[in-house]
């Protein structure tokens, strides 16, 4: 007769080996609470919640016109280059075929070389990070210009306030930068 | 092993999920330096440099006052003008940066 010595276990082991079948089930639930903005913000990149989170409105430039969205209703993200706020927009039905490019700034721009950010992606979901400086007044008024293939110009613009409610509650709560 | 596969598939699944990273938007800082100069500094959000990009100092009625490249360092020097004046960094159509005389820091 052999005698084997049984040392008990520590009480955290003795815990774990007794509930860690349990607080594994829970380490699988917790995917579980990031499910609805993951599937939110799915439906947002895929446009199966419209081309942004708030339509702002349309904006008529010359002959043609787009609908400007704010990709998310919040102010201006941080960025290296400064405070960004991002952009979508469709083009109308009948203009998809005769823009070349659409422009965003925050002013009217000097030229057309200095237009603002260019509009990415397709015409029926364009995206743009528009940079939104700290000094920015808030009666400032948002810039489209368009470029034709026949090189024709045409610019419009939208206040800021009705673009991005949410950019004017950010400049105001930076306060007035000298 | 698994450590390093592990840390592999780790970085692909962040590479697959940063959007925002890989924005890269101009930048461009310009100061007043000794000698009625002014100094621009080109680059990218992403850290890069713009070595070679077209910065011009265009004056109030649109014509070129100063046109430019940015060196190897990424930067331009040249004498301030007399006339009311705005810096473009040009790096192609609508990756352009702005910077007015009202704006430019004086030393």
């Amino acid at each position: 007769m052999s005698k084997v010595a049984t040392v008990p276990p520590s009480p955290l082991r003795a815990f774990w080996l007794k509930w860690r079948f349990h607080i594994n089930i829970l380490l699988l639930l917790v995917p579980l609470g990031f499910m609805p903005k993951y599937f939110a913000d799915a439906a947002l990149f895929r446009g199966d919640t419209g081309i942004g989170e708030r339509v702002a409105g349309q904006v008529q430039v010359g002959p043609w016109s787009l609908t400007l969205a704010e990709l998310r209703n919040e102010g201006p993200r941080p960025d290296p280059a400064g405070p960004m706020k991002l952009f979508n927009a469709a083009l109308c039905d009948t203009c998809t075929n005769q823009v070349k490019a659409t422009y965003l700034r925050i002013g009217k721009p000097r030229s057309l070389r200095a237009a603002g950010v260019i509009f990415f992606g397709t015409p029926y979901r364009m995206g743009a990070a528009l940079p939104v400086p700290e000094r920015t007044p808030v009666d400032a008024e948002v810039w489209v210009t368009m470029e034709g293939w026949d090189g024709s110009m045409h610019q419009g613009s939208i206040p800021l306030s009705q673009a991005s409610p949410a950019t004017i509650a950010w400049l105001n709560k930076q306060g007035v930068k000298p | 092993m698994t450590f390093k596969r592990l840390t592999r598939a780790a970085l692909l699944l962040c590479a697959a999920f940063s959007t925002t990273a890989f924005a890269h938007n101009p930048m461009c800082e310009c100061k007043e330096i000794p000698g009625e100069q002014i100094q621009c500094k080109g680059g990218f959000s992403d850290g890069s440099g713009a070595p070679g990009v077209t910065l011009d100092v265009i004056g109030y009625d649109e014509t070129i006052l100063v046109p430019g490249k940015l060196g190897e360092d990424s930067t331009l020097t040249f004498k301030k003008p007399a006339a009311e004046f705005y810096v473009l960094f040009d790096a192609g159509p609508g990756h352009v940066v702005e910077i007015d005389q009202a704006d430019i820091q004086a030393q």
